[in-house]
């Protein structure tokens, strides 16, 4: 059966709305998603029937909700194709994420190391590698990818005897392009090199397999995969997960407490002090079984023809410079040279039209682009061919009103 | 720019039943804007924390203050027209008495101004509030 987004948007009420005056036409997904019923269904179930604090005590509620919580870590695990649940650490996000493995990590490195990083990263996977190189007098180094993702031969003496981390991000979020992340992986492999893959722009789209990418970490956030904001996955190999020093400790993360001194816990409870975002974490797992009940291949087959369909539409249009590759993308991020980008971004959201004007986190890709920023549009499952056509029409409009002068 | 006349355009404003219309009028207001020169556009009259580039120079004249100021985004030089219709040809302590954002917000901008924070209109704000020290 062809994928059939017209139904699949049923699944999620808040693409019913108006926006000012105009039917919504959602296209920001690359900063977050919308939330289909099953997993707004899943927040209202744990609140309405099992809400306790998990892991402590024992009662009725409290052991509903521990085992729904580890049945998500369960889930999440599976659809990542991790080897074990307990290689899932929650976090709040990519973000945190990324920090509790450069904090984590700040032991091991010294000056003269290198973390390596590439040009395409979102400020998230660089500023906490920079600020680790601050603190440790270890050097940044930047892979220089260029726009279209391309890997060069000569990219290889960037992995070298000093680099002890390398952090790449799997898709760009500003632009839409995927990295060789294969071929950088194995070469950070080949000098031991902790490696660590920023997945939030992946989960949404492809199918993720850890053991296949053979990473120590893979992070990403659960609001740009249909689920709940506020909850997050550190994935770790074990040995990579057990050498992290806990950056925060607390309860939960504790076996037994002294004044004088603490023994820690296992994994995955010793990196999560606090209590955990319970109702993201079911969320989440919500999020992950609407994924794994679609056809995944067709579903992103989807999303990439859409944006493809802008690309041609507007790939003639001189007015137009367009950033992201022409196809294996679900994403098109452009500028109109002349037109500030929220000028254009202004027009559209008159028009319903819901995109992202804006530097995207990414400052130094901007500069390497030659901008300051882009006007991005970023596809979903449940966009439809008409949304794609009506950002393609309100643009030219905008370019109208906005280019007499 | 002695003709800002800040009650026809908040009248204009007010009128804009729709967003279309309100950005198609800050659009028209943008064009009555006096552009400041390659000289003005400076980094030291850059207002820091705007999205889009925004600078902004101050003149003392008598005890009043007259504002030039000037974008690169078009939607901001509307902004702009009408944030210099309120506050040009008046004394830098009563601006400073005022509350800039509440009149503002009489203009009929809120889904302009709610986005405040990282378009940069409250720093502009403030810049007009502050002491020039070269005037000083
Ligand atoms: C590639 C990439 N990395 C990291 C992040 C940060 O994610 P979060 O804000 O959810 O922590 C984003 C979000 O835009 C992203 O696109």
């Amino acid at each position: 059966m062809a994928f059939d987004a017209n139904r699949l948007r049923e699944q999620f009420p808040i693409l019913k709305l108006e926006a000012n005056d105009h039917p919504l036409v959602y296209l920001d997904n690359a900063a977050t998603t919308q939330k289909p019923q099953a997993v707004l269904d899943a927040l209202i179930a744990y609140y309405t029937t099992s809400n306790a604090n998990v892991h402590r005590g024992a009662h009725y509620l409290s052991d509903r909700a521990t085992t729904q919580f580890e049945q998500a870590r369960d889930r999440v695990a599976h659809f990542i194709n991790a080897e074990q649940a307990d290689h899932v650490i929650w976090t709040k996000g990519t973000t945190e994420s990324i920090n509790l493995v450069a904090y984590g990590l700040e032991w091991c490195l010294k000056p003269d190391d290198e973390i390596l990083i590439t040009s395409l990263e979102h400020h998230a996977n660089l500023v906490p590698w920079q600020q680790l190189a601050f603190r440790t007098g270890a050097r940044l180094r930047v892979l220089p990818l260029t726009s279209k993702g391309e890997w060069e031969p000569e990219y290889e003496r960037y992995f070298n005897e000093h680099t002890r981390i390398f952090a790449c991000t799997q898709i760009s979020n500003a632009i839409g392009v995927k990295t060789p992340i294969k071929e950088m992986l194995a070469a950070a492999k080949a000098v031991n090199a902790f490696t660590l893959v920023d997945g939030a722009q992946a989960v949404a789209h492809y199918p993720i397999d850890v053991q296949d990418l053979d990473c120590d970490f893979y992070v990403f956030s659960g609001h740009k995969m249909y689920g709940p904001t506020g909850i997050g996955v550190l994935y770790g190999k074990p040995h990579a997960l057990e050498v992290l020093t806990p950056v925060q400790t607390g309860g939960e993360m504790v076996r037994h407490v002294t004044y004088n001194s603490t023994e820690f816990n296992v994994l995955p409870y010793r990196l999560e002090a606090g209590t955990p975002h319970i109702e993201g974490v079911i969320g989440l797992a919500a999020a992950c079984d609407f994924l794994t009940s679609q056809d995944r291949e067709e579903m992103v087959q989807w999303e990439q023809r859409l944006a493809r369909y802008v690309y041609d539409e507007l790939k003639f249009n001189t007015a137009i410079e367009i950033y992201s590759p022409a196809s294996d993308t679900t994403v098109v991020s452009l500028s109109v040279p002349g037109i500030h980008t929220m000028d254009l971004n202004g027009y559209l959201d008159s028009q319903g039209v819901a995109v992202r004007a804006g530097s995207h986190c990414a400052h130094p890709l901007m500069a390497q682009l030659g901008v300051s920023s882009t006007l991005r549009a970023s596809f979903a499952c449940y966009n439809t061919l008409s949304e794609a056509r009506r950002f393609c029409d309100v643009l030219l409009e905008a370019i109208e009103i906005l280019g007499d002068d | 720019m002695t003709d800002l006349n800040c009650d026809a355009i908040q009248a204009r404003l007010q009128a804009c039943t729709s967003k279309e219309a309100t950005f198609k009028e800050l659009v028209s207001l943008s064009k009555q804007l006096k552009r400041l020169t390659d000289a003005d556009k400076i980094e030291e009259n850059k207002v820091k924390g705007c999205e889009s580039a925004v600078w902004l120079v101050e003149h003392q004249n008598n005890g009043l203050c007259t504002f030039q100021a000037d974008s690169d985004a078009k939607l901001m030089r509307g902004v702009l027209m009408v944030i210099l219709s309120l506050v040009n040809g008046h004394s830098k302590a009563e601006l400073q008495q005022r509350d800039l954002i509440a009149e503002l917000s009489e203009f009929n901008l809120s889904s302009y101004l709610t986005s405040s924070r990282t378009n940069g209109v409250l720093g502009i704000l403030k810049q007009i509030q502050a002491n020039d020290p070269s005037n000083l």
